[in-house]
């Protein structure tokens, strides 16, 4: 599990004390990770999971555990925010909303994660405008 | 019936088509739909963070004018700005100290007050018109095409916004019987079909449009039927280019339940805009003969 | 019900009817029409057709509902004298234990366990069973309660049904059976299950469309269209509600499991109606959708259970055994389908639980540790489950054919009218509220008003029954002076002993039990040719009323002093019949039975031919043997009207207290110096977090003042003499020496932690504690510097191979102990090492989900195989750092944690006492300390041995709300004898020839009852021999069967009784010798003497 994360060096300098992760995403969103006893619902149910480094679940454990090296899976840019696990959690916790305050971490940070450059011109085309504002708001800080 | 529409960015170029057609399915209806004035970009996607109100400002200032425009109910054929703006029109109505803020930062709009009830074209037909009334339009039933519902997410999650139940949505389903279509149920209607990831991972996207699709192809389906414009394109176009990464797999046609309707209640199906998609929708529809006789 | 279709034109009581006499309603048209004046009959017709009175009843207890806790709760307010009123809204007792197949832990048959309860209560000459009733007003005051019972009419005659099932079979009707849970159907007009107690047809008002068919059908007539309903007016003194539980059916919440929506998807209730050998399938586990057997079948737990949006906040409790039962049995009946159980955690938490769990697993049932997240239905209508095993990480899609959801258990729909309507105030959750949880779990928020069961929150057998006798403890208070009636009046007994054996034999059809089977009027034709049989009848069910009239009658007219009825098994109405003898004069042991059902009719069912051979076979043994009976007596003793109840602790008090308020003398011994037990070295309770001062010293002062209870303390019981009843004991108290006489025996002694003798570093370092350390640290505040990082390990000598059970209170008491270390130091930082978290009790899911949150404590679940290390400095091993190495199964990586504290949940065991107590009161002990109860699931608060109670922690451990309920359960169970001021021993108690007798002692060695004491020979006082007491004896038979010198004979069962069953069964081989009659000097011409031995 450790060696599956890539490193990230914008990422890496970003440091929390002690128990300062667990607190800062409780903050952003409300939900307080404690609650979530591993049951697994959340992964099972997320349709992005098979290219997932860390699964859901994984994704609050570490940040419990106080694992910052968590910012650099490649889950949380993953979640397309679909909101079923956050359905059918039976502690209530709203995962979408965690991950969305993972992702503002790093987006505050001013470590964006997308450029409208790499999109080839054909794409920028039919692609629906949507999409394009859908990504800049996950993306881009 | 007047009713004042909110049309968001997609509804006016990529999905010109759903827009057509609902205002010829209104218009045989007997409604009217009126865009609103001085809408902008609902916002997408809702805020998911607590503390952020700068990303509700867009979706409450589409409130504000509908307000504005001495209405109290606005209608989207998009399921995602649909989505947002319940979102936000929850939020405030939630948190009043937000809507202080967020009123006295838009200094140069009027305060909104929180009566705006946001609905999507689908609750407008389902609870307004209703289906019986549709029924007794169609002039052309669907007769022995088998079509599977799709509704993603953004119509159904979080609950507290959705426009029917959020694991077993009939709404659809409904529809097609209505118009005489056989419906193929699928767990899958509701999974999400990868969203903005088709911008830089279409693999991915691919990927979920042939999970969805074959399993409806698995159960006898030869299309789908949705609302979502960025679904349509994840599913139809993106499901196109996955034939090159399954081997064999044939994507079948996707449609916009608007467009459905025109066929059945024999409307002039230019407003369909059926060139647009990727795979074809009319061939299906010319080889069961549901086109309108002449 | 429209009965214009109805034919007869004469009622059956041969009135002739008005054209249109029959309308809607019938008790609406009889009360308002004026019925003509005819000649015959009109004082019945008059009678029926008045506007009825009000059948009013005075009774001392009301208990509403009827199933394993409301009958437990009856007998036990029943035998202690008081008359019990006991209804039920279905048509039958039993409740839902009925509807289980088998009950864990240990796989009896549940019907087997509960249908003698059952008749005991129908029979009970103190408890008036009204079923197909509801209540519907309650006023009054504790001591002077009024009830209105609104009873439904069966619209069948109680008297006349025989239970032949004739009119189900042309009832037109079906209806979805809500006893098999809906997945099957039965008719209009039905019995819920075929030992339904009474057995009485019902007719469904509701869905009768009154056809009449089975009117015409009825040979006894027992259909009766005019049977009003009727209320009832009761008083009582006191109110016990016992109406139990229903399955959460998941339609409207976790519609992702698909129930209702896929055919293969069921609750685990339906389930155990499949395994039900009287279920739809028979006992066999086949899928819904096509009758064929599964592949392979997978459960869901805690679904709608555990849950804080969707579905309910607490813990059912039971789930995680019930589908561990069932995946076993199914398992073990059918090994080659693939079992799988998905779980969050297993609360495997009662005695043998986990021991069951293990061997669950053994069997090859597979447990994956994760919650799924949907399912969804394939072609061939398998279901397909999504899921992450959270232990190996893999999210996976597993098919099976068959998918169990073991659903949250909920208060019945009823429970809110209910609430109102008896005026006890209800929890959010809809279970009835008690009076506090922690101190009276059985009292209900209104006095005078009890509670047992699941109504107060969801449990298993053996907590229900332990509540229900402690609510029949509590209910007996306000009407403790109050007159009580002990037994039925028999008339004297006839002599018989000079006279010929006259021998009546009844055959008995059981409906189509055995009639179907087997050539019943062939079998009664032979037993005519029988010698002495006099008189030979059979009829359809001989348990019936009727018929026990019929056989008294015949037994005075035909002179009649030997009875053989050829029926069941003598366990389900032995008893029965016997009364019928003792109602006619005969003493109760000159009767035999004959089971040509259980061991004929029902494993021959595919030969009728042989299986009536072998009934006539089974017949003339019977009646071989009933020649030689003899009438029996049963010894009558006497009962010292105290208890004495062994351990001060919170059981031991609270036994006390309710024995006290029964108005019956304890004496209550504590080893200590001061009453309290191991509450007294605790901080706080959880889950209220009430401190345990708070709760113990009320408690100490109420028992030090109650004149009832004389409490001996720095005392030890260390020699006792006697029986129940009669017990005399010797008690040492600091030095001196008294002695104490007492009835019965009430043991609470309690547990202890066990020494862990070194594993993980346990008093090698200052900051690793035990629990019970640690708060009593907090208690007299010694605990100083704030830890930063604090580590609770859980399960510390627990589930391993020396002690492989579960400590049951353990992780409750870790999770509250964390939140008092987060209250008194905010900042630090709490881990909790865990196997399973176990929190299963009322309000404890939801205390773990708020200290979990609010306490920011972090769970490391740890594998079993790889437990945790704790490693001391080296230089400074008794003070210095101390490290935790944990596996996280999860995370599946090993962490290490500084900790600043250690804290180990230390399992328990038996306290020292239990060796020396257990070789005094001649009562079983199981490897770790902890007693044996009778019976696991129904009688977890007696022993064998008569006269001995047992309750809280040194049963096993428990946590306060279940040892309290236990305790009352303990002084309702231990004031039976007392109250009942006499009681009988059994009448075929083993007997010892002291001429014959060795004094080997091998029968003292087998006697389970330890009934059998070796005492000097009168004749010949240097020679011991074997005396059997006649209190303790329960005439097993073990020591007949091993006495060497067949110098003990078991009255009733003597060698010549069952040698000459032995040879009636062989006649065919040995073929005219044994046709000789029997002869009045008591020789046969029978070959083999008394023993056997060839002459």
């Amino acid at each position: 599990m450790k060696n599956r994360l890539q490193k990230n060096e914008d990422i890496d300098v970003l440091r929390f004390e002690k128990g300062g992760l667990g607190q800062e995403v409780e903050e952003l969103c409300g939900e307080n990770l404690f609650g979530c006893y591993q049951c697994g619902t959340c992964s099972a149910g997320c349709p992005f999971i098979e290219d997932m480094d860390l699964a859901p679940d994984d994704v609050i454990r570490y940040v419990v555990l106080d694992r910052v090296e968590v910012l650099n899976s490649k889950t949380i840019w993953l979640c397309a925010s679909c909101y079923t696990c956050a359905e059918r959690c039976p502690r209530d916790i709203n995962i979408t909303k965690i991950m969305e305050a993972l992702r503002q971490i790093i987006l505050r940070k001013n470590i964006d994660q997308t450029s409208l450059v790499k999109i080839p011109e054909n794409e920028r085309k039919i692609i629906p405008q949507m999409a394009f504002v859908s990504l800049f708001r996950k993306n881009i800080g | 019936m007047k009713l004042l529409y909110y049309p968001g960015c997609t509804l006016k170029t990529s999905a010109k088509n759903l827009e057509r057609s609902a205002f010829a399915v209104m218009d045989a209806l007997g409604h009217e739909m009126v865009e609103m004035k001085d809408w902008n970009c609902c916002g997408v996607v809702a805020s998911l963070t607590d503390d952020d109100l700068m990303r509700h400002l867009a979706p409450l200032r589409n409130l504000i004018h509908v307000e504005d425009a001495g209405e109290n109910r606005v209608v989207t054929l998009c399921d995602m700005c649909c989505n947002t703006l319940k979102q936000t029109n929850l939020r405030v109505k939630e948190k009043p100290e937000d809507l202080e803020k967020l009123n006295a930062f838009m200094d140069e709009e009027k305060d909104y007050k929180g009566t705006v009830k946001v609905i999507h074209f689908l609750e407008f037909l389902r609870d307004e018109v209703g289906f019986d009334v549709l029924k007794k339009m169609v002039k052309n039933p669907l007769t022995g095409i088998r079509i599977m519902p799709y509704y993603g997410c953004m119509l159904l999650r979080p609950r507290e916004v959705s426009i029917d139940d959020a694991e077993e949505p009939k709404i659809l389903a409904e529809l097609l019987i209505t118009l005489g279509a056989e419906v193929i149920d699928n767990p899958f209607k509701i999974e999400c079909c990868g969203s903005y990831h088709t911008v830089e991972q279409k693999e991915l996207v691919s990927k979920r449009a042939h999970r969805i699709t074959s399993f409806a192809v698995e159960r006898g389906s030869d299309a789908i039927i949705l609302s979502c414009p960025l679904c349509r394109f994840n599913l139809d176009v993106r499901g196109k280019e996955s034939e090159k990464l399954f081997k064999g797999y044939k994507q079948i046609p996707v449609y916009y339940y608007t467009q459905l309707i025109a066929v059945a209640l024999g409307l002039d199906l230019k407003c369909c805009g059926f060139d647009t998609h990727a795979v074809d929708p009319i061939l299906l529809l010319k080889k069961k003969g549901c086109l309108k006789k002449e | 019900m429209r009965l214009q279709s109805y034919n007869y034109k004469y009622h059956d009581i041969g009135i002739p009817l008005q054209e249109n006499y029959f309308l809607d309603e019938p008790e609406e048209i009889v009360q308002s029409r004026t019925i003509p004046v005819l000649e015959t009959s009109v004082s019945i017709v008059a009678e029926m057709a008045e506007r009825r009175k009000k059948r009013l009843i005075k009774a001392d207890v009301l208990i509403i509902g009827a199933g394993i806790s409301g009958m437990q709760a009856a007998l036990d307010t029943a035998d202690k004298g008081y008359r019990v009123v006991i209804i039920d809204k279905t048509s039958t007792i039993g409740g839902s234990m009925v509807k289980l197949d088998k009950t864990f832990p240990t796989n009896d048959c549940s019907i087997c366990t509960a249908a003698p309860k059952m008749v005991e209560l129908s029979r009970h000459p103190n408890i008036e069973l009204i079923t197909y009733a509801e209540i519907n007003s309650l006023d009054g005051k504790p001591g002077d309660f009024k009830a209105n019972i609104w009873k439904k009419s069966k619209y069948v005659d109680p008297d006349k049904c025989t239970g032949c099932n004739d009119c189900a079979e042309v009832c037109p009707v079906e209806v979805v059976n809500p006893f098999d849970e809906k997945i099957s159907t039965r008719k209009a007009i039905y019995i819920e299950f075929p030992q339904a107690v009474p057995i009485v047809y019902t007719i469904d008002y509701e869905h009768c469309v009154g056809c009449g068919s089975c009117d015409r059908v009825c040979e006894r007539g027992a259909i009766s269209f005019l049977e009003k309903s009727e209320e009832i007016e009761v008083h009582v003194g006191s109110i016990i509600v016992a109406t139990g539980f229903e399955v959460f059916e998941p339609f409207e919440m976790r519609k992702e499991y698909g129930y209702g929506k896929y055919g293969n998807v069921i609750t685990a209730m339906q389930f155990e109606r499949l395994l039900s050998s009287f279920g739809p399938t028979s006992g066999k586990v086949l899928r819904l959708s096509d009758g064929k057997k599964p592949k392979s079948i997978a459960w869901i737990q805690c679904v709608g259970s555990r849950s804080a949006q969707l579905g309910f906040p607490y813990c059912s409790r039971v789930c995680c055994m019930y589908a561990t039962k069932e995946a076993s049995i199914a398992k073990e009946a059918n090994p080659d389908i693939d079992i799988t159980i998905y779980y969050m955690d297993i609360r495997a938490y009662g005695k043998d639980f986990q021991q069951y769990y293990e061997h669950a697993k053994d069997l090859g049932v597979k447990y994956v540790r994760g919650r799924p997240s949907s399912v969804y239905e394939n072609n061939d209508k398998s279901i397909t489950i999504k899921y992450k095993n959270t232990l190996t990480g893999e999210v996976k899609e597993s098919i099976v054919d068959m998918l169990v959801l073991s659903t949250a258990i909920i208060p019945s729909q009823g429970n809110k009218k209910l609430g109102e309507i008896v005026g006890v105030e209800v929890d959010e959750n809809g279970f009835f509220k008690q009076q506090s949880l922690l101190t009276n779990p059985v009292r209900s928020t209104r006095d005078g008003v009890y509670l047992a069961g699941c109504i107060q929150g969801p449990k298993d057998i053996p907590d229900s029954v332990s509540m229900a006798s402690g609510a029949a403890a509590e209910a007996v208070v306000p009407i403790k002076d109050r007159e009580r009636r002990i037994g039925k009046e028999f008339p004297p007994e006839l002599d018989v002993s000079n006279k010929e054996p006259r021998i009546g034999l009844f055959v008995c059809h059981c409906g189509k039990n055995i009639a179907g089977f087997l050539d019943v009027d062939r079998v009664t034709d032979e037993a005519k040719n029988m010698s002495n049989v006099v008189y030979a009848e059979h009829m359809m069910f001989a348990c019936s009323g009727d018929s026990s009239k019929k056989i008294k009658g015949l037994i005075k007219e035909k002179n009649l002093n030997r009875i053989v009825v050829a029926a069941c098994s003598p366990r389900t109405h032995g008893g029965l019949f016997q009364d019928t003898l003792r109602e006619a004069g005969l003493n109760k042991y000159l009767f035999e039975m004959a089971n040509i059902r259980n061991h004929c009719s029902w494993v021959h069912s595919d030969n009728w031919d042989a299986a009536t051979k072998k009934a006539v076979d089974l017949v003339r043994a019977a009646v071989a043997k009933v020649r030689y009976l003899e009438p029996l007596s049963e010894e009558e003793f006497s009962i010292y009207p105290s208890t004495l109840v062994i351990g001060g602790g919170v059981s031991g008090m609270e036994a006390s207290l309710a024995l006290a308020d029964m108005g019956i003398k304890s004496v209550l011994l504590e080893k200590e110096s001061e009453l309290g037990g191991r509450l007294k070295r605790l901080y706080s309770m959880f889950p209220s977090d009430i401190k345990t001062e708070e709760i113990i010293n009320p408690l100490i002062k109420e028992v030090s003042r109650n004149r009832l209870i004389s409490v001996m303390t720095e005392s030890e019981l260390f020699s006792i003499d006697g029986f129940i009843g009669n017990y005399k004991g010797k008690i040492r108290q600091k030095g001196k020496e008294k002695e104490v006489e007492f009835g019965t025996i009430i043991v609470a002694t309690g547990f202890r932690e066990i020494d862990l003798e070194g594993r993980y570093q346990h008093r090698r370092n200052k900051n690793i504690l035990s629990q019970i350390e640690l708060e009593e640290k907090i208690g007299n505040n010694s605990l100083k510097k704030k830890p930063g990082n604090v580590v609770f390990i859980n399960c510390a000598g627990a589930m391993d191979e020396e002690r492989p059970y579960c400590c049951r209170v353990g992780c409750g008491v870790s999770i509250k102990n964390a939140k008092l270390i987060s209250q008194k130091f905010p900042g630090s930082k709490i881990y909790i090492l865990y196997r399973d978290m176990r929190v299963f009790g009322k309000e404890e899911e939801e205390y773990y989900s708020d200290v979990l949150k609010n306490c920011h404590v972090t769970t490391i679940r740890y594998p079993g195989d790889k437990k945790p290390e704790i490693i001391l400095d080296k230089n400074q091993p008794a003070d210095g750092d101390v490290t935790v190495k944990v596996y996280d199964d999860i995370l599946r990586e090993e962490i290490s944690i500084p900790a600043d504290l250690v804290v180990l949940t230390v399992n328990t065991e038996g306290e020292v006492m239990t060796e020396k107590l257990k070789n005094m009161l001649k009562v079983p002990v199981d490897a770790a300390g902890f007693f044996m109860e009778a019976h696991a699931k129904i009688r977890p608060l007696d022993f064998s041995t008569s006269g001995v109670y047992l309750c809280g922690a040194a049963h096993y451990p428990k946590n306060l709300v279940d040892s309290i309920a236990q305790a009352k359960g303990a002084a309702s169970r231990a004031a039976i004898p007392i109250m009942q001021e006499r009681m009988k021993g059994e009448g075929i108690i083993s007997e010892t020839n002291e001429d014959l007798c060795s004094g080997c002692r091998t029968c003292e060695s087998v006697c389970a009852f330890s009934a059998i004491e070796m005492k000097p020979n009168p004749k010949e006082p240097k020679h011991s021999v074997a005396v059997v007491n006649k209190a303790l004896c329960k005439g097993c038979g073990v020591c007949a069967g091993a006495c060497p010198s067949g110098a003990i004979q078991q009255k009733g069962f003597k060698s010549n009784q069952i040698d000459v069953m032995i040879s009636a069964l062989l006649e065919k081989t040995f073929s005219e010798k044994s046709k000789k009659s029997f002869r009045v000097d008591g020789k046969s011409d029978f070959p083999y003497n008394e023993k056997g031995v060839g002459a």
